[in-house]
């Protein structure tokens, strides 16, 4: 049980650079998650720090090791491949069974000979790693024979019964039907919290990663964008493109400038404006805001903006509200529209009602999609 | 009502047609066979085959032709066996051996010009084998290889690796990439992963380029009929050719069809033992899909 950490790991394929200058360090017994779209380069992030690609240039550390020149097998880690790549012609048993009775462990008289592990170590592992994941009745069965959920927990099994250093696992949910994908989800979590491993896991589902990851790996085209906690990550995204992949329902975003008058800048947006606090420059911006950060007040509210609901969607807890911006006293603003979070019953499509944007959160965007400015949140406790 | 009967109608005698045609290419392709039968179990000694009725009365079958291919020939039906199983066997292992490195190489294995190794494999295995049968003897001649067991036994080999080890490597093919891997984490090395892992999944296609590396052998004449020329040495299909052609005597279908029934046996059971393979064999289940 111990760490892990990428140090600038470039990888290229030829012309394509998969991997751009990646470095993050995760803390022994971490969970994290990487996430990006798919061709984002997060698998092979996973399959360089297995060992299954060799990086261009960076170095890898287990613990504190440097294993760049380490084969698969001497890197010690655990890996629950997408297809979950059990051995189609052994049984679950076996299949589990089977790292065990390749490696060989150090002689207890003489640690520096090797012997291979005895029927009863291997058979004590299986059933132990078999009973924590709730599969001991499938064990005689071949893959073949075994349903998606059943497939998912023998490798989750396979890997788990080795004790390795870390565990690398990629998209091992995204197989699942998605009933038993939230079910898994907790149910790994669990896992981790009982063997507390190193865990990585690849996604892209941003929700799955947002409820497992204690730190978030944010990855596109190669790069790392942010590394941080789901909380600070979905309050101070560091870019654009990190505050619409994470958060769900996703980020309004509204194009417009910063004005400044008299010592007081305000989002200027045609005829809308929206006060601004902090010290932001002016020009033309992208305000950025949580649907839940957007409130929805009577008509003629004072301080708030008149807009119009024009759709409502359901989705159960509270509901998503789409609503176009009209400028007080003056013609709708085209095109201009926001979500919100509400009550279904309070607001019908076509009623008139004021919207108001909390300032406190709303995030400003230059042109390239960089932050403006940074928000002064206090780091989660 | 009417429409659907006539319909009903099409489809009847859509059903005849397809099956008469079926029957007919049954009938062609057993009776060849069923004429095989009859004749090593007839009566009629003599060397016209006109004289066969197509259904022999029980009392005039007789075990006769048996009993002189096997046993009244020279060299023994036994000593004919033998050289033919040392050869199509040894063909059959070696060839199978090869054909799944080869397969294994080509499959899993990224080098510069594999491509063209593959095309250029592909071509090779249209070349007609007979005209290798000079160069082979040239060959095996400045070597002193030729009336001897390696002398047939290597051209077998090699000549199985062509095909089969295409065959291997597109069974390898649809083995992803991933199983490989787990192996490779699972702490074996890639030669480990080959043996403990690839292997295992390929049976099926390995029993069949078995197969198929033993009945080439074991039924060849043009490469052995050059090559042997020790009767010591002799296989089953030279002495089929020498009793069917009159070499050895009278010309006797009934012993002619006996000994091929008999020879034919080895290769029934090869096929029976590696049918087993294919139906009770693997699925590809740990496999997303």
């Amino acid at each position: 049980m111990t760490g892990l950490r990428l140090e600038h790991v470039t990888k290229k394929f030829k012309e394509f650079t998969a991997v751009n200058d990646v470095s993050f360090e995760v803390k022994d017994g971490e969970f994290v998650v990487v996430l990006g779209a798919s061709g984002s380069g997060k698998s092979t992030i996973l399959r360089l720090i297995a060992g299954l690609e060799v990086q261009t240039s960076g170095h890898v550390y287990i613990g504190d090791m440097e294993v760049d020149d380490y084969e698969p097998r001497d890197r010690n880690i655990a890996m629950v491949f997408q297809s979950y790549a059990l051995y189609p012609h052994l049984t679950a048993y076996n299949n589990i069974a089977f790292a065990l009775r390749v490696r060989r462990v150090p002689r207890d008289d003489d640690p520096d000979r090797y012997r291979r592990r005895t029927r009863e170590e291997i058979d004590e592992r299986v059933r132990h790693a078999a009973e924590l994941l709730g599969i001991t009745d499938t064990l005689e069965k071949k893959p073949a024979a075994l349903s998606g959920g059943q497939r998912q927990r023998v490798a989750l099994a396979r890997a788990i019964v080795r004790d390795p250093e870390a565990f690398l696992l990629d998209e091992p949910l995204s197989n699942l039907d998605a009933k038993i994908r939230s079910s898994a989800r907790i149910e790994l979590k669990r896992l981790h919290d009982q063997l507390k491993q190193t865990f990585v896991f690849v996604t892209h589902d941003q929700s799955e990663a947002m409820t497992l990851a204690d730190r978030l790996v944010i990855v596109d085209h190669g790069r790392l964008l942010q590394y941080d906690t789901p909380e600070r990550v979905l309050r101070d995204p560091a870019s654009q493109f990190v505050a619409s992949f994470v958060g769900s329902p996703d980020m309004v975003f509204l194009e417009g400038a910063v004005e400044s008058r008299a010592g007081a800048a305000s989002f200027v947006l045609g005829p809308v404006r929206i006060p601004v606090r902090g010290e932001t420059a002016p020009g033309p911006v992208t305000l950025g805001i949580r649907p839940w950060d957007v409130s929805i007040g009577p008509e003629n509210a004072p301080g708030g903006i008149p807009a119009v609901v024009r759709g409502v969607e359901r989705l159960g807890s509270s509901d998503q509200l789409y609503l176009e911006l009209t400028a007080p006293g003056a013609a709708p603003a085209p095109g201009v529209s926001v979500r919100a979070m509400g009550r279904a019953y309070e607001n019908q499509v076509g009623d008139s009602v004021s919207v108001s944007i909390d300032p406190d959160h709303a995030l400003f965007f230059d042109k390239d999609g960089a932050r403006v400015h940074s928000l002064e949140t206090a780091p989660p406790a | 009502m009417r429409r659907r009967r006539g319909r009903r109608w099409v489809r009847l005698l859509r059903a005849a047609a397809s099956h008469a045609v079926l029957i007919l290419a049954v009938v062609f392709a057993l009776f060849p066979i069923y004429f095989i039968v009859i004749t090593s179990f007839s009566t009629i000694p003599i060397a016209s085959i006109t004289a066969q009725v197509l259904i022999p009365k029980v009392g005039q079958l007789t075990f006769a032709s048996y009993r002189a291919a096997l046993y009244t020939q020279s060299p023994a039906f036994t000593a004919l066996l033998e050289n033919s199983l040392i050869f199509a066997g040894s063909a059959a292992a070696i060839g199978m051996g090869l054909a799944a490195f080869t397969g294994f190489a080509l499959s899993k294995f990224n080098f510069p010009g594999r491509r063209a190794f593959v095309y250029f494999i592909l071509i090779i295995s249209l070349f007609p084998s007979f005209l290798l049968i000079i160069p082979y003897y040239f060959m095996f001649a400045k070597l002193d290889l030729i009336d001897t067991y390696p002398g047939l036994i290597i051209p077998y080999s090699a000549g199985a690796v062509v095909f089969s080890g295409i065959l291997v490597k597109n069974y390898m093919d649809s083995i992803p990439d991933d199983i490989e891997e787990a192996a490779l984490i699972d702490g074996l090395s890639r030669t480990g992963a080959f043996f403990r892992v690839l292997i295992p999944l390929c049976t099926p296609v390995l029993g069949l380029a078995a197969f198929l590396a033993f009945v080439g052998p074991y039924t060849d004449y043009a490469l052995a009929h050059v090559f042997i020329t020790s009767s010591a040495k002799e296989t089953l299909a030279l002495n089929l050719y020498a009793i069917a052609t009159g070499d050895t005597g009278e010309q006797n279908y009934g012993v002619v069809t006996a000994f091929a029934l008999v020879m034919s046996l080895p290769i029934v059971a090869f096929y029976i033992a590696f049918q087993r393979y294919i139906i009770g064999g693997l699925t590809l289940g740990g496999v997303r899909g």
